[in-house]
C-alpha cells in the first residue's frame, strides 16, 4: 500500500510542477480500453491528433511513468483509417524511444513516426496497443487452496500525455467475477463487469489521476521463466520443433496445505485460480507430437487437428497453485514445404518465433534455430530487436557440425508470435554427404573382408599342415576348371539335340551339319583343356582320394560324346535316305537308351565331386 | 517472385518402399559376394570383381539404410 502512496504523491508533484510547451498538436478524442481479462494487461487507446499550431508535426509523443513502463514489453501504434466498419487494419508505425528535453523526470517517452507530416489543422487517428506483464499484483499475496485470487491494478483515469487533451474517455474491462473494489470519481460508472470513467473534457498535458481496482481474477497466471526452442531442419522433408519448459504459477501464492479430494470434489470452489491445463496452437499439419518430462512420457492430453490449426491440450501431472512450478518438454514434427523456401538463389526459413502456448508470458525465451550441415551465409530478420549468436551442433551423420543460430528476447507475450526469417544458401550436392557417409562404412566392411580372404595371416609358412592346405587349395581349383569344362561339354551336347530336334521340325539337313561341325571342332578342344588339368591332379598327391571319380567322369562323358555323334549321325543318315519316322526310331532306340543313363551318371558324379 | 516451397528430392511417400527395396537389393548382392568368397579358390578369384560386387552392394545397404532411418523418422 505503501507502494502507491509514494507513486501518486511523485506523479501528483509532476502533474503540478511541470507545463513544457511541446509542439502543437492536441488530442481532440482520446478512446482508452483497458483489458484486465487476463495476467497480460493490454491498454489500447485510440487518439485523435490535430495540429493545432502552425509548424508540419512529423511524431507523436506517448508518455508512460517509468515503473508503469518497467513492465512495458509491446508497443504497437497503427493508423486508423475510415470509422467504423470501413476500418482497415491500419500500417504500423515505427516507434522508438526518445528523450526530448523539456519532460518531466520519471516518464519513458516513445515517440511515433507518422507517414506523412500533419499540416496546420489536419487531424489523423492512431491506434495504440500497449501490452504489460506483472503488473497485476495479487493482494493478499498469500491465498490458501479456498480463497479466491485478487489482484490489484494502478493506472491513471486522466490519460499520461505531454498534449492536451480536449475529450477523454476510459472503459476498464475486468473478468466476469468479484470486483473488490475500484476508484470512484466524477463520471464513474459501472456495468456488470466493465466500469466507465469519463468522459472528461479539457485536460491539461501530463494530468493524471490515480486509479485502483481491486478484483478477482481466475484467468491462469502462467509465466515460463525459461523456454527453450528448438528448430531443426532437415533438407529430407521435417521440421522438428521442441520446446522445454519451465512454468511458474505468479498469482497469489498458495499457502496452508493442498487437499486433492477437495480439489477434485469441488474444483470451482477449491482451487479456482489453478492453472489446470495449457493449450497450445500448432501449426496445421504437425504430426508426432509428444509431451514429455524428466520422468516420461505424460498421457494426460489431447489433440484437435484441422485444416487451419492443430490444437494441443495438455495437463500438468497436477493443477499448479500459487507458487508452483512444472517443467516439461512438447515436440512436434512439421512438413518442410511449409515453412522452407526459396527465393533468389538463396533458401529462407519462414516460422514463427514464440511459443504457441496460449496465454504464456516468457521471462527469458531463447529460439535455437538449426540448420542442415553445409550451409552457409546466414542471416537473420526479425520483426523485433533480438540478441543473437551462432553455435555448432553435432548430430546425426554430422562430421563438422551443423550451425545453430540462437535468438534470446527477454519479456514475451503473445502478441511477439510473429512470423521472422532466416536465409542462408545451400548447395543441392551437399545433401549427397550423408548417404556417401553411410555408402563409405558399409564399403570399408566389404573392403575389409576382401583383405581378409586375401591375406595369409599362417604363421608357420613350412608347417605339414599348412603345406597340405596349400596343396588341397591346388588340386580343388584344378577340379573346378575341370568341372566348368564338363559343363561346356555338356552344354555342346545340348546344342546337338537342339540341332535334332530342329532338323525334325524344319528338315533342313545342311544347317544340322554345319552345328556337328561345330560341336566336333568345341569338343576337341575342350579335350586338350583337360589334358594338363588331369595330368595335374595325377601327379598331385592330395587328389589321390578323388582321382579316381575324376577320371571315371571324364571317361563316362567321352562315351556320351560318342553316343550323341552316333545317334546325329543315324539321324541325318535316315533324313539324307528320306526313310520314314519309325525307322529312324528303330534305328535310334538303343543309342537313345544309352545316353539317357549316361547323362544321368554324369550329373551324379558331377553333384558328388561338387561336395567335396 | 512468389518464393518457391522446398521440399526434400525423394517424395516423403517413397520413403519406406525405397528403403526396403533397396535394402533387399543390398542384401542379394552382398549374399553373391560372400557366396563368391567362400566358393572362389585362391587362383580363381579376381580382384575385381570382388570389389565391383562390394561396391555394388555397400551403395545399395547405403542407400537403402538412409531411407530406412528417413521411414523411421529419424531425419537426418
Amino acid at each position: 500500500m505503501g507502494f502507491w502512496w509514494r507513486f501518486n504523491l511523485l506523479v501528483f508533484t509532476i502533474a503540478i510542477l511541470s507545463t513544457p510547451v511541446l509542439s502543437d498538436l492536441i488530442l481532440s478524442k482520446v478512446d482508452r480500453r483497458i483489458d484486465l481479462t487476463s495476467q497480460i494487461v493490454r491498454i489500447t487507446s485510440t487518439l485523435k491528433v490535430e495540429n493545432a499550431g502552425s509548424g508540419l508535426v512529423s511524431e507523436v509523443l506517448l508518455a508512460f511513468p517509468e515503473l508503469q513502463a518497467k513492465n512495458l514489453v509491446y508497443l504497437m501504434a497503427t493508423t486508423n483509417e475510415g470509422k467504423g466498419k470501413t476500418k482497415s487494419s491500419g500500417v504500423s508505425l515505427p516507434v522508438e524511444v526518445a528523450n526530448p528535453k523539456g519532460m518531466p523526470p520519471a516518464l519513458t517517452v516513445y515517440s511515433v513516426s507518422l507517414p506523412k507530416a500533419l499540416g496546420e489543422g489536419d487531424t489523423m487517428s492512431l491506434d495504440v496497443l500497449a501490452v504489460f506483464t506483472h503488473t497485476l499484483k495479487p493482494f493478499p499475496e498469500k491465498i490458501t487452496q479456498a480463497d479466491i485470487q485478487l489482484v490489484l491494478f494502478q493506472d491513471s483515469a486522466y490519460y499520461l500525455s505531454p498534449y492536451a487533451v480536449k475529450f477523454q474517455s476510459l472503459s476498464i474491462k475486468l473478468p466476469d467475477a468479484r470486483i473488490e473494489s475500484y476508484t470512484k470519481i466524477e463520471n464513474t460508472k459501472i456495468h456488470g463487469s466493465e466500469i466507465k470513467y469519463g468522459p472528461y473534457e479539457n485536460l491539461p498535458p501530463f494530468s493524471y489521476s490515480p486509479l485502483v481496482v481491486h478484483f478477482e481474477i481466475n484467468q491462469p497466471f502462467a509465466v515460463a521463466q525459461e523456454l527453450v526452442r528448438e528448430i531443426e531442419v532437415s533438407h529430407w522433408g521435417n521440421v522438428q520443433v521442441t520446446e522445454h519448459c519451465n512454468i511458474v504459477h505468479e498469482g497469489a501464492k498458495s499457502e496452508g496445505e493442498f487437499s486433492r479430494l477437495e480439489y477434485q470434489a469441488r474444483p470451482h470452489i477449491r482451487g479456482s485460480s489453478a492453472i489446470r491445463h495449457f493449450v497450445a496452437k500448432l501449426p496445421p499439419r504437425a504430426h508426432s507430437i509428444y509431451y514429455r518430462d524428466e520422468i516420461g512420457n505424460i498421457s494426460t492430453s489431447h489433440l484437435w487437428a484441422d485444416s487451419k490449426k492443430t490444437e494441443l491440450l495438455i495437463e500438468p501431472r497436477y493443477p499448479m497453485f500459487g507458487g508452483w512450478r512444472t517443467a516439461f518438454i512438447i515436440g512436434y514434427s512439421l512438413p518442410l514445404q511449409d515453412f522452407l523456401f526459396e527465393s533468389e538463389g538463396k533458401r529462407f526459413l519462414n516460422i514463427s518465433f514464440a511459443s504457441p502456448i496460449n496465454d504464456l508470458v516468457i521471462d527469458n525465451l531463447v529460439v535455437k534455430v538449426v540448420l542442415p550441415e553445409g550451409s552457409r551465409d546466414l542471416s537473420v530478420s526479425t520483426p523485433f530487436p533480438v540478441k543473437q549468436r551462432q553455435e555448432s551442433k553435432i548430430s546425426h551423420l554430422d562430421v563438422v557440425g551443423r550451425p545453430v543460430i540462437v535468438l534470446e528476447k527477454a519479456d514475451v507475450v503473445p502478441e511477439h508470435n510473429q512470423y521472422f526469417q532466416i536465409h542462408y544458401s545451400f548447395n543441392k550436392l551437399s545433401m549427397l554427404r550423408e548417404p556417401f557417409m553411410l555408402i563409405s562404412g558399409f564399403f570399408f566392411l566389404f573392403v575389409a573382408c576382401i583383405v581378409y580372404v586375401h591375406v595369409d595371416l599362417s604363421i608357420s609358412k613350412s608347417s605339414a599342415s599348412y603345406l597340405a592346405k596349400l596343396q588341397w587349395d591346388e588340386v580343388r581349383a584344378t577340379i573346378q576348371q575341370v568341372e566348368s569344362i564338363i559343363n561346356q561339354c555338356l552344354a555342346t551336347h545340348e546344342k546337338i539335340e537342339a540341332s535334332l530336334r530342329d532338323l525334325s521340325r524344319i528338315g533342313d539337313v545342311q544347317a544340322c551339319k554345319t552345328t556337328r561341325k561345330t560341336a566336333d571342332g568345341l569338343l576337341k578342344e575342350h579335350s586338350k583343356e583337360l589334358k594338363p588339368l588331369l595330368a595335374f591332379l595325377q601327379s598331385s598327391p592330395a587328389a589321390a582320394n578323388i582321382l579316381p571319380k575324376v577320371e571315371e567322369l571324364v571317361a563316362k562323358e567321352r562315351e556320351l560324346q560318342e553316343r550323341w555323334m552316333a545317334k546325329h549321325s543315324i539321324i541325318v543318315d535316315c533324313y539324307e535316305k528320306k526313310l520314314g519316322g519309325r525307322e529312324i526310331e528303330n534305328r535310334v532306340a538303343p543309342q537313345q537308351q544309352k545316353v539317357v543313363a549316361l547323362r544321368q551318371e554324369v550329373e551324379d558324379l558331377l553333384e558328388y565331386i561338387d561336395e567335396i | 517472385m512468389a518464393p518457391k516451397p522446398i521440399t526434400s528430392p525423394v517424395p516423403d511417400s517413397w520413403y519406406p518402399t525405397l528403403s526396403v527395396s533397396m535394402l533387399a537389393i543390398g542384401l542379394v548382392i552382398t549374399a553373391s559376394f560372400f557366396i563368391y568368397e567362400a566358393t572362389s579358390s585362391k587362383r580363381n578369384r579376381s580382384l575385381a570383381k570382388e570389389l565391383t560386387t562390394g561396391a555394388l552392394a555397400s551403395f545399395f545397404l547405403g542407400f537403402g539404410s538412409l531411407f530406412l532411418l528417413l521411414a523411421s523418422g529419424i531425419y537426418v
